[in-house]
């Protein structure tokens, strides 16, 4: 299934089921910034998560579940916890999580109904839940273990970076929140951003960059450990995810 | 949830913002807006600037309304304390609102106390009950019996509950809750540099030493101070150096975590001030603020002498004594000790882990001069004197009776020296042993003693026993572990839900007024026990002249010059907070000279023996021969006569006393700690259950985490879902000796108790200790903290039952610890002994 397919279905369907100037106004939602300035840039949103300034507080795992009330069990946005060392040199460091918003995402690429796509507009990838058949095909295929079926919809489910707040250009709901403003988000394509130069200047890194999956989430400082690493280096190590899904992925 | 439906409706709904937007640039994303959208709407959510009320920092925030429903809550950008940023609990505080589990009505038993059954009743009939009681014994003469014991209550509510409505029906027998919380911090302050709260001024500050405060996960002013520290940290690379007996994420957040054994801060401190003093390190800022302090008996002393006197206090206590007492390397406490003197400024924290035990007081007097000899006390970058708002009120009726008070608020005898903010755990052991009397109505608001206090199983008993308890009532909108106990529950308003202005001090140095305002209409048949307040007593007879908590809040607002110039109560209800933009942050306080008019005043007297002016007619003396005579020191409550302290020929403001009648000095050494028998100069001295301890035995810590306050949130079910399992922390060595693996269940014994817990094996914490979390095993609290819905009086309509099937953590709740903690005092201050029980451990 080609990319681009979905997307135009996606386009189409929501201006079949819209009525008139309603349909016309919808579609002016999602934000088009390389329209209305005349440039050929696109928006890509991206995250630079700098765990320098994160504390752990958890504070944006709490405001994720607030602003989209969340079900209990499932989590859009979560921190994970990675200790690790022999007494009294041990260390913990924080690893705030969320769906990466890939640029090769493959739970797009699994997707029997188009039902989760990539927004050109912006660059983060949504689940529309009218058409989403729930058969957890991009469960099993993201990486990031950053989806769950919403058992209120019977629907995929994920961190859309606050579309809904982006859209009406506010942020999102976990970096309004974060005390150590370890969260800065914004268009990496535009060069004068923040996070873009924060890409540009930082040694970051991204989450299993060798699956391929091209995230949009980049981590200054972040402690990659995980499990598998304990098994070779005979040390103590500890990850919380801090979700009822206690394995991370 | 996004689908086509929301695309229509985000469009429809908005239509000129989303063609502003369209026009937008992603770098124009604002992130304190103060503004919310729907996510399944895509309307904009509703925003009322309001308060905080989780924990004791009581932020201002922003709610947000949709539907008639409080759904989202924000920090407050305007707020020079927060700068609009919040902590997981005060995200959380959503789910008060919507907790299934609330009271809705007003209750009364119908069974045996604490059987759990009960029947809804109206207001008319609980306070007739209620107000007949009281009436009976205020018109006998002895509304002492009456005892009113709250946790959390400040500010506007405790200007209307305590002093208008208490202040008027006469009782004193006021319980509170600081003694569990830090008490010990309190009277050293108020004995060393006059009213308690120290403020961190991260903002300035160049390197902090952290003894036992986990300022990033909790603490009096948490996100105030903690969003400046990680700041400062990241910008600035400032040195943070933490003590503690765990890895809290302070200390994982620190350049160095120092691990300690519990209780014995003190001499790590002591150790540091004698490097400091032998090494001539003092000299510079600290050499000059000397002059400001009281280290030798008398009124005064020259720089020799104290420098002679802090050299032959602190002699004995070299860092390698203080290693074989703390297990901290010698090496290790000198090279911090070194740097803390030498990286100006400096700020020296504290909290609990360092105070919470024995002597625990003295801890925080030795800290207070570990920054009085380094120079860092109220200066910019350093440990300086809160500042705060400060609200004129209406004081309700103006012949208030001389209230009388049953003496059971200060402990047991003997079990604190100067417990100058009550022992409030004991209350519970006095009215049992029932030698100062008994209160006949025992009423408590926002406080939880069963849980709240150590010894739980004989709060239990007590509460439960009719003979020692006759009468109770509690004020709750949550069926906790003390309501289930009481007699008639009434109702009170969450805090989103209710006013207030608030007060809470501010660690820019600037005073920040800000109100909380009803965000919701009250469910049910919730009110602000305030208001209920006003209606007891005008079911009284003793009308507090007083329309509403609203009334009062506006009638405030329009008293205070700095709010009334802003604009007043309307400026209030529409923006939440308030602060001179002009004001300058304010330190130094102590140095300013006092014009002569002021202590050459005909009512005032120098003290020979402190140097301290006072006003003898404000002391309630006749003369000012009869001060003389008396003297500062031996007159009682003097401290409220406190006019300046003369140092070296100059009248000073100086560090201005409260609750003790201290000099106008820093005082390091404290005569009055020296009438008590206690020691004059912070001092180490042993602690006696170490002494006593056996080889194999562990010593008990506990801590907070960052998604829970101590009692009160774990109803909330975003908060517990993260964190709502507390196994005890155990160092590898440790563990080993006693054959516990990870996930063992261990039995950890003290003198009062046994429980049975889950281990964690790991090397986060120090050998030789356990660490247990607060927050988690309740046994009430409703369905997201215990599994135990809540007992429903009829006709009641449910919160938010969508997630009751969702809760995927029964089985994993925990442990309380203070079923095995005494509720045994700090023998200075009275303070709870939270860090230092001393347990076996075995495995189960």
């Amino acid at each position: 299934m080609k990319n681009s397919d979905v997307n135009l279905s996606r386009r189409n369907l929501v201006a079949k089921a819209g009525l008139g100037a309603a349909a016309a106004v919808a579609t002016a939602t999602l934000p088009k910034p390389a329209k209305a300035e005349a440039t050929d840039r696109t928006v890509q949103y991206a995250m630079v998560i700098d765990t320098r300034r994160c504390v752990g507080c958890h504070a944006c795992s709490v405001a994720c579940k607030a602003e989209f009330d969340v079900p209990l069990g499932e989590t859009r946005s979560w921190v994970e916890y990675i200790e690790k060392g022999e007494y009294p040199n041990v260390s913990r460091q924080f690893l705030p999580r969320l769906c990466n918003q890939c640029s090769d995402p493959p739970c797009v690429r699994v997707c029997p109904t188009g039902a989760t796509y990539k927004r050109k507009e912006d660059g983060i990838v949504v689940v529309d839940a009218d058409i989403c058949i729930g058969c957890k095909y991009c469960m099993q295929a993201c990486p990031y273990d950053a989806r769950f079926i919403n058992p209120r919809t019977g629907t995929a489910d994920k961190c859309d970076f606050c579309l809904h707040r982006v859209s009406q250009g506010i942020a999102p709901a976990c970096v309004n929140t974060c005390q150590g403003r370890a969260r800065i988000f914004g268009d990496m394509n535009d060069p004068d951003s923040e996070v873009a130069k924060l890409i540009a200047t930082e040694p970051v890194t991204v989450l299993r960059q060798e699956m391929g999956t091209k995230p949009n989430v980049y981590y200054i400082a972040a402690d990659h450990t995980d499990d598998g690493d304990a098994r070779f280096q005979h040390q103590y190590l500890r990850v919380d995810t801090h979700r009822r899904a206690k394995e991370r992925r | 949830m996004l689908n086509r439906r929301n695309f229509l409706k985000i469009g429809a709904a908005t239509p000129i913002v989303v063609g502003g937007v369209a026009l937008s640039n992603a770098k124009q994303l604002s992130v304190y807006s103060g503004k919310d959208f729907s996510p399944a709407t895509g309307l904009e959510r509703i925003a009322i600037p309001s308060a905080c009320w989780q924990c004791v920092t009581r932020c201002p925030n922003i709610s947000y309304v949709e539907d008639g429903r409080l759904v989202k809550i924000e920090g407050q950008p305007a707020s020079i304390r927060t700068h609009g940023v919040m902590c997981a609990k005060g995200q959380g505080g959503v789910n008060q609102y919507t907790d299934p589990d609330r009271v809705l009505y007003p209750m009364r038993r119908i069974g045996k106390r604490g059987e759990g059954k009960w029947k809804r009743v109206s207001w008319d009939e609980a306070l007739s009950e209620i107000t007949g009681r009281l009436k009976k014994l205020r018109d006998d003469g002895t509304p002492e019996k009456f005892m009113f014991h709250y946790g959390r209550m400040k500010a506007s509510h405790s200007k209307l509950i305590k002093s208008a409505f208490l202040g008027t029906y006469g009782t004193g027998t006021i319980g509170n809750h600081t003694s569990i919380c830090e008490g010990a911090k309190w009277v050293a302050q108020e004995l060393t540099w006059g009213g308690h709260y120290d403020n961190w001024d991260f903002d300035n500050t160049n390197y902090v030493l952290n003894f036992g405060s986990n300022v990033f996960e909790a603490g009096t002013n948490h996100i105030p101070t903690s969003h400046r520290l990680i700041a400062r940290m990241a910008d600035k690379r400032i040195r943070v150096v933490t003590f503690d007996v765990r890895l809290s994420n302070t200390a994982a957040k620190s350049d160095e975590w120092v691990p300690i054994i519990p209780g014995t801060d003190r001499a790590v401190v002591l150790a540091m001030c004698n490097v400091i003093m032998s090494e001539g390190l003092y000299k510079g800022e600290g050499e000059a603020f000397l002059e400001f302090c009281k280290v030798t008996p008398g009124a005064s002393a020259t720089l020799e002498e104290k420098v002679t006197a802090l050299k032959a206090h602190l002699k004995d206590y070299t860092p390698e004594w203080a290693e074989t007492v703390s297990g901290v390397p010698a090496a290790k406490t000198a090279e911090i000790a070194r740097d803390f003197a030498t990286v100006k400024p400096a700020c020296v924290i504290s909290y609990r882990g360092a105070v919470a035990n024995h002597h625990g007081a003295d801890t925080e007097r030795a800290i207070q001069m570990l920054a009085a000899i380094t120079g860092n006390v109220d200066n910019p970058g350093g440990r300086c004197k809160a500042v705060g708002p400060k609200w004129k009120y209406p004081k309700g009726p103006k012949n208030k009776p001389k209230s009388r008070k049953l003496k059971i608020l200060d402990g047991l005898p003997g079990a604190a020296k100067l417990p100058n903010h009550h022992v409030s755990h004991q209350v519970l052991q006095m009215i049992k042993d029932g030698s100062a009397g008994r209160p006949d109505v025992y009423m408590w608001y926002c406080y939880t003693p069963v849980y709240a206090n150590g010894q739980v199983q004989e709060n239990i008993d007590i509460l439960k026993d009719e003979t020692l308890v006759p009468f109770s009532v509690c004020v709750n909108p949550f069926y906790d572990e003390s309501a289930a106990l009481a007699d008639i529950i009434l109702p009170d308003t969450p805090y989103t839900e209710r006013w207030t202005w608030e007060d809470m001090v501010s660690p820019a140095q600037i005073p920040e007024y800000y109100i909380r305002q009803p965000v919701v209409k009250p469910l049910g048949e919730c009110r602000d026990f305030a208001d209920v307040c006003i209606e007891m007593a005008d079911r009284m007879g003793f009308p507090l002249g007083i329309k509403s908590h609203e009334e009062f809040v506006k009638q405030s607002c329009e008293m205070t010059p700095d709010v009334k110039k802003a604009g007043g109560f309307e400026y209030m209800k529409a923006n939440g907070v308030y602060h001179d933009p002009e004001a300058k942050p304010r330190y130094f306080s102590y140095r300013k000279a006092l014009p002569p008019e002021k202590y050459l005043a005909e009512t005032v007297v120098k003290d020979p023996a402190t140097g301290v002016y006072w006003d003898w007619k404000k002391a309630k003396l006749a003369s000012a021969q009869e001060a003389l005579e008396k003297g500062y020191v031996a007159t009682k409550k003097s401290y409220k006569a406190y006019v300046g302290q003369e140092i070296n020929g100059v009248v000073y403001s100086g560090f201005k006393p409260d609750k003790v009648n201290k000099s106008g000095y820093f005082e390091i050494y404290s005569e009055i700690m020296e009438a008590k028998d206690l020691p004059a100069m912070p001092s180490w001295t042993p602690i006696p259950e170490y002494e006593a301890k056996k080889p194999d035995d562990l010593i008990l810590t506990t801590y907070k985490v960052a998604e829970q306050i101590h009692s009160r949130s774990a109803n909330c079910k975003f908060l517990s879902e993260i964190f709502h399992d507390n196994p005890a922390w155990i160092n590898p060595k440790t563990a080993k000796e006693k054959g516990i693996d990870e996930g063992d269940s261990i039995k950890v014994n003290s003198s009062f108790g046994e429980i049975v817990i889950k281990a964690r094996v790991t090397p986060v914490v120090v050998p030789g200790t356990i660490a247990i979390a607060h927050h988690c095993g309740h046994w009430e609290y409703g369905r997201y903290a215990s599994g135990e819905v809540a007992p429903k009086a009829a006709g009641s309509p449910g919160g938010d039952e969508r997630d009751s099937a969702r809760i995927w953590w029964n089985g994993e709740r925990g442990v309380h610890p203070n079923w095995i903690i005494g509720n045994v005092a700090d023998p200075i201050s009275g303070q709870l002994r939270w860090m230092d029980t001393v347990v076996s451990v075995t495995k189960a």
